[in-house]
């Protein structure tokens, strides 16, 4: 894996905290940050200069009407249900409402390291940075599915994965789920890459609370682009949780993942 | 003036509570934080982009963005305020990137250089945050500032800068770095007098 020193960070700080470092250098540098608290504080200190260029820019007057277009369009439709009978409703609100919230974060993490590093961005990856921005084409996204005891598959996360390229020495993997509080309420959940040739890499683990959580961690080195199939979330006991697909992959060698399949993770060939 | 949930008047209700307001869905709250900050939003929305037009739907996205992401708002790290012109400033720079292969023509890059560092002296003498930004970027060097605006206001790469300027790209990355660390130092020498 390619590294950044001390040095270079310092060169380059400026350019990363006011997002405009390209890509490699911005994820060497993102990673550098992530183990040396002395040049992330200086990074940190450096994003109050583009904070304040931009407290400089004139108030401006919109357009006569904006206030209610804008109002219009983020008020959520009204609900004619009547609280009595609103039970399948108002979960299905509250599964909509969670949906969007694991691909809000997750989709500000990843944009936030694929494209700027503003001072919302500072911190440690897995913290939601919401820098929204649209995803760049290279960047491999997939919806985490769950599997449902009928069998079929629930969307409980979204993955976003920018796979290191010839030069760059890693990519990142980032992701966000909300698994409902069934399987894994609170406590570690284990993501794993499955290559395209069906291996299985170890990625690592994060801890979900009430079934909701987002992560990020450096991709290895050895995975470039077309090699990367899709990813497993895995409980602590070994149950897979929840699987993605990224699109354009062959499918996955062990197929889709049953409730209940068991997982004991690894490197070597995936199949349960 | 509207008296939300909170029990306090709108007007009076702090930036962070109306943000997370907004969940509740309430038109109210939501007219509310519009209109709090639309001349803030907007104003970085129509500097950075230059047309009213592709401004308005800028700032337009920026509200529903902070609307959907209102959870992941951490007031640790900076105002609302600040985190809604963040928004806005990356949507800008993204509209104007999709449209043109220049964020900024040399007419509008002077005008925004001389609004960031003009100090007339009624400002001089203010001591507000802004202000402070505003002198220090006063007193760097023309060529620090016009890097310093390229970069952290039209969100230009070094490589960008640097042929704007027709300079090599070392010096386009020198500049940016003498301007940014500059004003660091002279912020914070200012907020420990």
């Amino acid at each position: 894996m390619s590294g950044m020193d001390c040095e270079r960070l310092r060169e380059e700080g400026a350019e990363l905290a006011l997002g405009i470092l390209p890509a490699r250098e911005r994820a060497e540098a993102v990673a550098h940050l992530d183990r040396c608290p002395d040049c992330r504080a200086y990074v940190e200190r450096l994003t109050a200069v583009g904070d304040g260029l931009l407290g400089l820019l004139p108030g401006a007057e919109p357009p006569v009407g904006f206030e209610s277009r804008v109002v219009r369009t983020v008020r959520p439709a009204p609900d004619p249900a009547p609280p009595a009978a609103a039970g399948p409703r108002t979960r299905g609100r509250r599964l909509r409402e969670r949906r969007f919230r694991f691909r809000a974060a997750a989709a500000g993490v990843a944009t936030a390291l694929a494209f700027g590093f503003g001072g919302w961005a500072v911190g440690t990856v897995v913290e939601g940075a919401p820098r929204v921005v649209a995803p760049a084409p290279h960047v491999l996204e997939a919806a985490l599915v769950s599997p449902d005891r009928a069998g079929n598959g629930r969307e409980v996360g979204r993955i976003y994965a920018h796979p290191a390229d010839a030069t760059s020495g890693h990519g990142w993997v980032y992701m966000s789920v909300d698994l409902g509080g069934g399987a894994v309420a609170d406590g570690p959940v284990r993501c794993l890459l499955v290559r395209a040739d069906g291996s299985v890499v170890p990625l690592g683990s994060f801890h979900v609370k009430a079934g909701y959580g987002y992560w990020g961690a450096p991709a290895p080195a050895d995975l470039a682009p077309g090699t990367l199939s899709g990813a497993r979330l895995v409980a602590a006991d070994g149950t897979v949780l929840a699987t993605a697909r990224f699109a354009g992959a062959a499918p996955l060698a062990s197929g889709p993942a049953g409730a209940g399949a068991d997982e004991r993770g690894g490197a070597g060939p995936a199949g349960r | 003036m509207g008296v939300g949930r909170m029990g306090l008047p709108l007007e009076r209700v702090s930036d962070e509570a109306l943000l997370s307001g907004l969940a509740t869905g309430d038109p109210e709250i939501a007219v509310a934080f519009v209109r709090r900050f639309q001349r803030a939003v907007y104003g970085v929305a129509v500097a950075v982009v230059g047309d009213p037009r592709l401004a308005e739907d800028v700032a337009q996205q920026t509200f529903e963005r902070a609307w959907r992401h209102a959870q992941v708002y951490d007031g640790r790290r900076g105002s609302v305020r600040t985190w809604l012109t963040a928004i806005a400033h990356n949507l800008a720079i993204d509209a104007v990137r999709a449209r043109r292969a220049t964020p900024v023509s040399p007419e509008d890059l002077e005008t925004l250089v001389g609004i960031v560092s003009e100090t007339p002296e009624r400002r001089a003498l203010a001591d507000d945050a802004a202000e402070r930004v505003r002198r220090a970027v006063a007193a760097l060097p023309r060529e620090q500032a016009r890097a310093l605006v390229m970069a952290g206001i039209y969100g230009m790469t070094a490589r960008e800068v640097a042929a704007f300027e027709g300079v090599p790209l070392g010096t386009a990355k020198t500049r940016i770095r003498a301007g940014t660390i500059k004003v660091r130092a002279l912020l914070e020498s200012e907020e420990t007098r």
